[in-house]
């Protein structure tokens, strides 16, 4: 297709050319550990399907507890490949999530955060955390009774935070239990509050990642470092993987739709052998490893503590690895991200197969 | 006797809608022309999605080819016929 007359009137307003120079202008280094560079972008077009999904499906579906349970049905059952964009809603947040952690895991072993890119660091960190939390708060909007009692213990989870703890839990739930009104709060947080926050995030993010350039690991010297242009080359390669990303989330969608359980009832006991998310597993295990006291003091409470403590270590990292910031070989720092990773996944399978 | 058989039946009434409540809830079209339909969509899809790669990648590597030859990078300069 070919506008002359069109393409001369965006000419005369912009500059496409600067634009295209500035595209073509970008480097990007190639060397063994260059597919990690991919996991950012992944993350970032699943994060485009989820707003897609999220969109249409936010048309149907009703935020009140008496009808949300059976909004979804009808979404599912009734409504035109209702039951495909939930599907495929549900399985873009599972490998989101998923291919955040590989990015998160794969910056810390490549210590990608060492000066001057820890702000980088920070904001995919917290990105990170927004994303478990766009998981808890779509998890209770099905409102069935696994999704209530999920809520019911991550929200008291929280609770046990000293000093903090209950007011956390009380601004979660919008009151003592979860109610309706925390279905209320969580479709607010759902669908403006964090996806807002996220843009916001995500801008800052990629800003950085123009601003820095990638980064390039300390194992690889600079003398073996080629680069490539990001335009074409990296953009074209970035193209191929989100195809198949897109094939596979399409495929999941279509062959494993998630199940809606029965309507959740606030007066009815937790449902036998209750999970969370597969996200939470390692916290819930974790929970589990604790006696009830411990040295006089709630043993929920000192876990917590240790797991926040744990996370906010993590989060730091920048900050205590001096080696990497002076740009030496930190072997301590790669050992603690393998430990992190192993716990996790050790205690995600566990939690799955107990 | 009026009332309470007015309230048993109601009981029963109540207690039958227990029983008519579906267990699982079809999260897929249950009709086979459906599924047939869905199955059949996939696998042109995955045929698109290749053909797509497919055609990325050569483009690629063209790119590439004519990057190493150094014939990408345009002319300053260059005279123009208009």
């Amino acid at each position: 297709m070919n506008c002359p007359r069109l393409k001369s009137w965006f000419l005369e307003r912009y500059n496409f050319d600067e634009i295209r120079d500035l595209a073509k202008q970008k480097l990007v280094p190639i060397h063994k550990y260059e597919i990690w560079y991919l996991t950012g972008g992944i993350t970032l077009f699943l994060f485009i399907i989820q707003f897609i999904t999220g969109m249409v499906l936010s048309f149907y579906y009703i935020p009140y507890f008496e009808h949300a349970h059976k909004s979804i049905i009808e979404i599912v059952t009734k409504l035109n490949m209702g039951w495909f964009f939930r599907s495929l809603h549900h399985w873009g947040a599972q490998i989101a999530i998923v291919v955040l952690f590989i990015h998160v895991w794969s910056c810390l072993l490549l210590k990608a955060y060492r000066k001057p890119r820890e702000f980088l660091w920070f904001s995919g960190f917290i990105l990170l955390g927004i994303s478990i939390f766009f998981g808890l708060s779509g998890y209770l909007l099905l409102w069935d009774e696994r999704a209530f009692a999920a809520v019911r213990v991550a929200t008291g989870g929280a609770g046990n935070l000293p000093v903090v703890g209950e007011f956390i839990k009380a601004f979660l739930r919008g009151g003592i239990d979860v109610t309706g009104d925390t279905l209320t709060r969580f479709y607010a947080f759902h669908v403006s509050v964090l996806p807002l926050v996220t843009i916001l995030l995500i801008g800052f993010h990629i800003l950085l990642v123009q601003y820095h350039g990638m980064s390039v690991p300390l194992s690889v010297k600079k003398e073996e470092c080629k680069e490539t242009p990001f335009f074409p080359n990296l953009l074209y390669k970035d193209l191929i993987i989100w195809l198949v990303v897109l094939g596979i989330v399409v495929t999941l969608a279509t062959l494993v739709p998630p199940e809606i359980g029965k309507k959740a009832d606030p007066l009815a006991p937790a449902p036998e052998n209750i999970k969370p998310e597969w996200y939470f597993l390692f916290l819930f295990q974790t929970l589990k490893l604790f006696p009830g006291e411990i040295l006089g003091m709630n043993g929920e409470t000192i876990a917590i503590l240790l797991i926040t403590a744990g996370i906010l270590f993590f989060f730091l990292i920048p900050f205590f690895d001096r080696k990497s910031q002076r740009g030496e070989k930190s072997t301590l720092f790669t050992w603690i991200g393998v430990i992190y990773f192993l716990y996790f996944v050790i205690m995600t399978v566990i939690g799955f197969v107990s | 006797m009026k009332r309470m058989l007015t309230a048993l039946i109601g009981m029963f009434i109540s207690a039958a809608d227990v029983f008519a409540q579906q267990d699982k809830i079809d999260v897929f079209p249950a009709v086979p022309y459906d599924r047939f339909i869905v199955y059949q969509n996939l696998i042109i899809f995955w045929a698109g999605i290749i053909g797509l790669i497919v055609i990325i990648k050569m483009k690629l590597r063209e790119i590439e080819r004519t990057q190493k030859l150094g014939i990408d990078k345009e002319e300053k300069d260059i005279p123009v016929l208009d």
